[in-house]
């Protein structure tokens, strides 16, 4: 039970890394039309392939 | 025998001027002798494999032939699940993956006819491009001994790079088969996601993970794409689209196709010699009649910073029992990289989810409407020193990771093709590496451009002095 204490309370670096992602990300979605999905990926990926 | 590739094996055996009993020897013979310094597989089946090949070479005498890889001795990394052999994922518990659904990629291999002569050793959880391994011992670099052999695939780089296996099996989440292929010096591919089934391999990201060949050859990688790839109703992921004779197309000229090498990002904090390389591929390239071109490209911090928090996000969940029960068995630095992903919102995992479709259909948008592939570097540097990138403290150890896998990871966050291919040798004998990435589902031509490439060049016939 220690150690899921010590993943539920992250000491300062993880806080620091999450917020790093978390942020950057967050500052490139703010413009997201409504519309995109996660599954958009998967649609650009077949939407891209050569048609032979 | 074992400096051939795995296509002249191939065909060898076929004509039966050699058995596959006698391959599997061959190599079991390398592996006694070689991996008490690689340390490349985590299970070696020799008794298995000695009786398949005799069963495979009576089947042959009867005049059946089960397919193109009949009687060829191949290694898989140890998070593909085999019936029959325990599957560590590189952790120290022997059996910490099971599956109901056996690896879809090796069933299709042995379907064809290949032998396996066991699990390869791997970073533990796939988490890191060293191949340091606390528990399985750390892989060598077949060329030069206390260098990495790169991760997380390092078993596979290893025992193919030094003819323990004619090829192998490695997974790819942000460069783990490209970067043992650059620091082994052997063939890799990451093909499209989807394009090969990840269903009984173990996930470290189900959105960022590839499965792909391992090979001393581009022949051999395509030969291997083509037995492994294709829709499996055991994995939603993996598409419908059919894969197409590649190796038919393998010879193809590249007259007039257009290539593009990178302004920004890619080429930035990387050795004269990696840099070199490249510039020097893309030179034999463009004799051969390729066109290249400079073009700058849409933002690659953008797709790591995409791919990190999703990786770190699935890598925790699915990870999350050993790392809350067991983190005391976890290495310092898995263990600090699964614990960032735990502290990750819903909110900021499923933006990035929407962002990265944006990414890859701009990407693919910009660059492939203007070029049809592009060439980096694979790895910034040569294979460096493994006890100066492994030493503590952890912070520093991760942020070595990140540096090292730079050039590979936003290509897993686009999904598109990316063959990885030796590009020569530094002065002290030391693998560099080139990417040639494709548009999505076209991994014939990124193929054709590595075979192009591999013909032209003189390094082919090297083989590490293990």
């Amino acid at each position: 039970m220690t150690e899921q204490r010590a993943w539920q309370n992250p000491p300062r670096h993880v806080q620091v890394d999450v917020a790093a992602l978390a942020g950057a990300v967050e500052r490139m979605a703010g413009d997201l039309a409504l519309a995109e999905e996660p599954s958009g990926f998967a649609v650009a990926l077949e939407a891209g392939a050569p048609r032979d | 025998m074992t400096d051939q590739t795995l296509t002249e094996l191939a065909a060898a055996i076929a004509a039966r001027k050699v058995s596959a009993l006698e391959a599997t020897e061959a190599c079991l013979a390398r592996v006694a002798k070689l991996d008490p310094r690689l340390r490349a597989f985590i299970t070696l089946d020799g008794d298995g494999a000695r009786a398949r090949a005799r069963a495979l070479d009576a089947e042959l005498a009867a005049g059946r032939r089960r397919g193109p890889l009949h009687g060829v001795p191949l290694a898989h990394k140890d998070l593909c699940h085999i019936p029959g052999l325990p599957t560590s994922c590189g952790t120290r518990t022997p059996e910490y993956f099971t599956s109901e659904v056996e690896c879809t990629a090796v069933a299709r291999l042995h379907a064809a006819g290949a032998i396996t002569l066991g699990k390869l050793n791997m970073t533990e959880l796939a988490l890191g491009p060293f191949g340091d391994n606390p528990h399985h011992g750390d892989v060598d670099n077949p060329w030069k001994t206390g260098h990495v052999s790169g991760g997380s695939s390092s078993g596979s780089g290893a025992a193919v790079a030094a003819g323990l296996a004619f090829g192998a099996l490695g997974s790819d989440t942000g460069g783990s088969i490209r970067l043992p292929a650059a620091c082994c010096g052997i063939v890799g591919l990451k093909p499209t996601y989807g394009r090969v089934s990840r269903a009984g391999a173990m996930a470290l990201s189900w959105s960022l993970d590839h499965l792909g060949p391992m090979t001393r050859s581009v022949r051999d990688a395509t030969l291997m794409l083509e037995v492994i790839a294709g829709h499996d109703p055991h994995d939603a992921t993996s598409s419908r689209r059919p894969v197409g004779a590649l190796s038919a197309r393998l010879d193809a000229p590249i007259r007039g196709l257009r290539l593009a090498l990178p302004e920004n990002y890619y080429f930035e904090g990387v050795t004269a010699e990696a840099r070199g390389a490249v510039e020097a591929a893309a030179r034999t390239l463009e004799s051969l009649g390729a066109r290249v071109e400079t073009l700058r490209l849409p933002d690659p911090a953008a797709l790591i910073d995409v791919a990190g928090l999703l990786a770190r996000a699935e890598s925790s969940t699915i990870h999350a029992r050993i790392a809350r029960e067991r983190a005391h068995e976890l290495g310092d630095a898995v263990r600090a990289r699964l614990e960032i992903g735990f502290h990750i919102s819903a909110h900021d995992y499923l933006q990035a989810g929407r962002l990265r479709a944006r990414l890859t259909r701009e990407f693919i948008d910009e660059v492939f409407g203007q070029v049809d592939a592009v060439l980096t570097p694979t790895i910034p540097e040569p294979p460096p020193v493994r006890a100066e990138v492994t030493a503590p403290p952890v912070d520093d150890i991760v942020r070595r990771m990140g540096r090292f896998s730079r050039l590979t990871r936003p290509f897993n966050t686009l999904g598109v093709p990316v063959l990885a291919v030796p590009a020569g040798f530094t002065r002290d004998g030391l693998p560099l590496g080139l990417s040639i990435a494709g548009r999505p589902f076209d991994e014939a031509t990124v193929l054709r451009l590595g075979h192009a490439w591999e013909q032209a060049g003189d390094w082919r016939a090297r083989r590490p002095l293990v």
